[in-house]
């Protein structure tokens, strides 16, 4: 629904929206009280508060009784639908979930867990403060639960905390909208943006070129998730006949020298920090997908081959810089 | 909204706008009506297709078309139908340009609008319960228009919502003040009134009266009524004849006179004025609020309007109108056109006979007793000297008749005389305790001036011809009347006749507490539920108060109500009590294995119906197939109800 221009200058909504955020603490769990719901008419709502108005005041000139009762109903109609809106919403539960990593400019889903302890049925809509687009409704039958995936476009690398997350519901009749705020304690992880970087490219063709061709072979590192290309020797059958998941060996070179090394020096001190830190992220994508043994040096902290290095390297980079 | 899907949202809107504008077919005209459902029904064509919507500019320009039509009509697009009729055209068009959420929603809200214009014309219970259907479907069409429930859960919370607000209206209605008078003048009524008293009365002018059983006004008597002869209500008065009508020549408009003996009857009426005037009782005494009185003791409204109302009366029946004439109003009252040479001279006649003012009115009555006069409602045509047609030749007629010849005698001998128009008698509704006067019972009686008294003395010469007309009223004067008008003649069974009369109670009920529920009415009912002697904000909010009981006790009702059982857990439940009700200790963990097993202190039969309840909760406790099982688990609880086991002797 489109508000008129004038509306919209006055940004009311907007503004009650960030006051309403800014007095919310995160937690990990939320039961929807009165104090958290709020409840406002529906620009629809508006319209037939206009219009039972307007039939009261022909009855009031016209003296008929019956549109006094018909004006009155309406009115009444619209109080009952404050109730039921209201019960849309009131003794809702809400749980954090997790929300996967992404790259920065990618979008991240944190998941949310709507639990209906209650013996009536609801439909809700959820959708963080800030995202945009309509988000679809969500029925939530009583005594069940249902998980909801909320989209949010991220822009930096970083921890990237939940926005507050805002339900509504309008049911039954589109006339009253109760709506209430929510701020999960509940974070994702956003990598820095890979940037393609002439240095790795180097190091794969020249450089330590002897370790490409010994690392990798010699000994059992970590078992990881099977990936295209994967060789045949590298599958670990024992794993597969025991518990039907195609898996990968990943060995590591004995020698440290038959490991890349990506380092926060390798480049000139004066570079800007986001862009080393996106070209490392680039240079640790493409170790992995050429399964190289690799080492990731920060300032301080080092992730060398191990479970999940990945991962585990890639977080180091989106979270370098931050106050610990 | 496109699809499938905006089809079923938003068919339930034009099902709710043709319910709601459906009694408008009863008061606009034709094409009007037929314009707005084909205009809806062409939108819903579209729909259906999912064809494009014409531009908007062809919508808009097409709609004058009608909009100068509905003037040629009309002459108006305000008041009454003017208004209606515009909001039916409007609706209709406006279904060319919906395509939004938002477009459908305005769509609807007009439609609620749409709903209060047939109150307008029409008030009735009848009209009423069809405001309940247009209210419902309007509901159910918003919910059905949000889309978001399935159809069966909409319909739920479309009733629960309007029984949940039924209390709240209810408090509102009798609470919220009513103004006693209208905030803008309406339009004059006057091209509409259709029924009701002529203008003025030509006797022989009409060749066949048709009486039409349309109630006009109700009364309602303080104490005992007087008896049914007694009951004259003045409505209007004829003071000139000019050869062939009698008038209200409008010379005379100061009231005056004093009401002198009778019996003092205090009553209520309730009447939709008529050009505002009203009825009351011969002859009345003080003037009701709102209500003026005119020359000759008839009543008016101050402003007239065509709303009903109400107002408390007193008067004296039987009573002499004491009013002493000057020599310009005697020449008045005894002004005669030239014409009607027999009838002056029968006049002369009596006259010299008779003595004394008095003594010829009585030889006048007598002679219309005497000399085979006829009371029929189909009396032949009069033309040119109609009095001395009337008394010489045809010698039938109604009151009319007899009316406008007595006073012309009376003048034709000296004595003023003057015609009363209004109703007289009425039928008892014993299970309302009222009185409905109804168009049939119009009459036409006539008023002497005794030069002896100084007064005014009233004169029926109906009764004289056919006293049955004012002891039993016209459907026992005219043996005719009974077969032309069912409703009044035959003898239908005594059943037929006591619900008819409960339900003109009801109507009558119905009128005087929910359509005449206005200012008055409300002082008096806050005064006798002792909220306060006036309609003020302290005792409007104490009717609030007092009726917020009302209305949150259904609404705690609602909110703490748990949705009906699984008929499964519901019979299992019920089971385990009659169990334990039969002296077998169970326990909530029980299975149905071990149930069995606890039932063997059971007699033989007992246990076995026992062993095939179980068996069969089982059985559709565990189904694979989930379609068939709510009907065959609700008549396994059906056998569990049934199921009444007793300890073995």
């Amino acid at each position: 629904m489109s508000w008129p221009r004038w509306w919209r200058a006055l940004r009311f909504r907007n503004h009650l929206q960030a006051w309403l955020v800014r007095r919310l603490p995160p937690s990990a769990q939320w039961t929807l009280r009165h104090q958290r719901i709020y409840l406002l008419p529906t620009s629809f709502g508006w319209m037939l508060l206009g219009v039972a108005l307007a039939i009261w005041v022909g009855a009031l000139n016209y003296a008929v009784s019956l549109a006094y009762a018909l004006s009155f109903w309406i009115i009444g109609l619209l109080l009952v639908s404050v109730l039921m809106a209201y019960r849309q919403l009131a003794g809702l539960t809400l749980q954090a979930g997790t929300a996967d990593p992404v790259f920065a400019g990618e979008v991240t889903h944190f998941s949310v867990r709507l639990d209906n302890l209650s013996s009536w049925p609801r439909t809700l809509q959820g959708h963080l403060v800030g995202s945009t687009g309509r988000a679809p409704a969500c029925p939530l039958p009583p005594h069940s639960s249902v998980w909801l995936s909320l989209p949010l476009a991220t822009t930096q690398r970083g921890l990237l905390a939940m926005p507050a997350l805002a339900l509504s519901s309008d049911v039954p009749f589109g006339l009253i909208r109760a709506f209430a705020y929510v701020r999960l304690r509940q974070q994702a992880l956003v990598y820095p943006v890979p940037q393609r970087d002439v240095l790795g490219l180097r190091q794969g063709v020249s450089g330590e070129g002897e370790a490409v061709s010994t690392a990798g072979d010699d000994e059992f590192s970590h078992l990881a998730a099977y990936r295209d290309g994967d060789t045949p020797r590298q599958i670990a059958w024992k794993v597969l006949a025991r518990r039907d998941v195609l898996t990968s060996k990943r060995f590591a070179g004995v020698a440290a020298g038959g490991c890349r090394v990506l380092d926060w020096h390798d480049y000139p001190l004066g570079d800007d920090v986001e862009s080393r830190l996106s070209r490392l992220a680039w240079r640790v994508l493409e170790c992995e997908r050429e399964q190289h043994c690799y080492r990731l040096r920060l300032p301080g902290t080092e992730v060398g081959p191990q479970p999940h290095q990945r991962e585990q390297a890639l977080a180091l980079l989106a979270r370098y810089g931050e106050a610990s | 909204m496109t699809g499938s899907d905006a089809l079923r949202r938003v068919l339930p809107v034009f099902l709710a706008l043709a319910v709601t504008a459906a009694p408008l077919a009863r008061y606009l005209p034709g094409w009007v009506v037929g314009l707005s459902a084909a205009m809806l029904l062409a939108r819903g064509l579209l729909l259906w297709q999912q064809r494009q919507l014409p531009p908007r500019w062809l919508v808009a320009l097409a709609v004058a078309v009608p909009l100068v039509l509905l003037w040629l009509t009309l002459r108006t697009l305000i008041g009454r139908e003017g208004g209606s009729a515009l909001l039916l055209l409007l609706v209709g068009f406006k279904a060319f340009e919906t395509f939004s959420l938002r477009d459908w929603r305005v769509l609807l809200a007009l439609g609620f609008f749409l709903a209060a214009t047939p109150l307008l014309f029409d008030q009735s219970p009848l009209a009423a319960g069809w405001l309940v259907l247009s209210l419902f479907s309007l509901t159910w069409a918003m919910a059905a228009l949000h889309g978001k429930q399935p159809i069966f859960a909409s319909l739920r919370a479309t009733l629960q919502a309007l029984l949940l607000s039924l209390p709240l209206m209810l408090v509102l209605f009798v609470v919220m003040p009513r103004l006693p008078g209208p905030l803008w003048s309406i339009p004059a009524a006057s091209a509409t009134a259709s029924s009701g008293l002529a203008e003025d009365m030509a006797p022989g002018s009409i060749s066949q009266l048709i009486p039409s059983n349309e109630p006009v006004f109700t009364a309602v008597f303080a104490g005992a009524a007087p008896p049914r002869h007694d009951f004259y209500w003045r409505v209007m008065l004829f003071d000139q004849f000019d050869g062939r009508r009698w008038f209200n020549a409008g010379a005379i408009d100061e009231s005056g006179g004093q009401v002198r003996g009778g019996y003092p009857v205090s009553y209520t009426l309730t009447v939709v004025p008529d050009k505002g005037r009203v009825p009351v009782l011969d002859l009345p005494g003080e003037v009701a609020e709102g209500l003026r009185e005119r020359a000759g003791m008839v009543w008016q409204q101050q402003r007239p309007s065509d709303t009903r109302i109400r107002y408390r009366a007193g008067s004296r029946t039987g009573a002499l109108l004491l009013e002493p004439l000057d020599a310009s109003h005697l020449a008045y009252y005894r002004h005669l056109p030239a014409g009607n040479e027999r009838t002056r001279a029968l006049a002369a006649s009596i006259r010299a006979r008779s003595q004394g003012d008095e003594g010829y009115i009585r030889s006048l009555l007598e002679h219309f007793r005497l000399e085979n006069f006829r009371y029929t409602l189909s009396p032949p045509l009069l033309e040119g000297d109609i009095v001395d047609q009337f008394l010489f030749q045809t010698r039938q007629g109604f009151c009319e008749h007899y009316a406008s010849a007595f006073a012309f005698l009376a003048r034709a001998a000296g004595i003023p005389s003057r015609v009363v128009v209004g109703y007289q008698g009425g039928e008892y509704n014993p299970a309302g305790g009222y009185w409905q006067i109804r168009s049939s019972d119009a009459h036409a009686w006539v008023e002497v001036w005794l030069a002896s008294r100084q007064s005014w003395w009233r004169v029926d010469p109906t009764a004289a011809v056919s006293p049955d007309r004012i002891e039993h009223g016209v459907e026992q004067a005219v043996p005719a009347v009974r077969t032309a008008v069912p409703i009044l003649g035959g003898q239908p069974p005594a059943w037929i006749m006591a619900l008819r009369q409960h339900w003109l109670a009801a109507n009558f009920a119905w009128q005087q507490w929910v359509v005449g529920y206005d200012a008055g009415r409300q002082r008096s009912l806050f005064r006798s539920l002792g909220l306060g002697s006036e309609v003020d904000t302290a005792a409007v909010l104490k009717g609030l108060l007092l009726g917020a009981v009302l209305i949150l006790l259904p609404l705690w009702w609602w909110w703490r109500s748990l949705p009906p059982r699984e008929p499964l857990l519901a019979g299992w439940l019920l089971l385990m009590q009659r169990m334990r009700r039969a002296g077998v200790v169970v326990t909530s963990a029980d299975t149905p294995a071990e149930l069995l097993q606890r039932g063997t202190s059971l007699g033989e039969a007992d246990r076995e119906q026992l062993a095939a309840l179980l068996d069969a909760y089982v059985g559709l406790r565990y189904r694979t197939r989930e379609e068939a099982a709510p009907l065959a688990a609700r008549s396994w609880l059906r056998e569990v109800r049934r199921f009444h086991p007793s300890a073995r002797r």
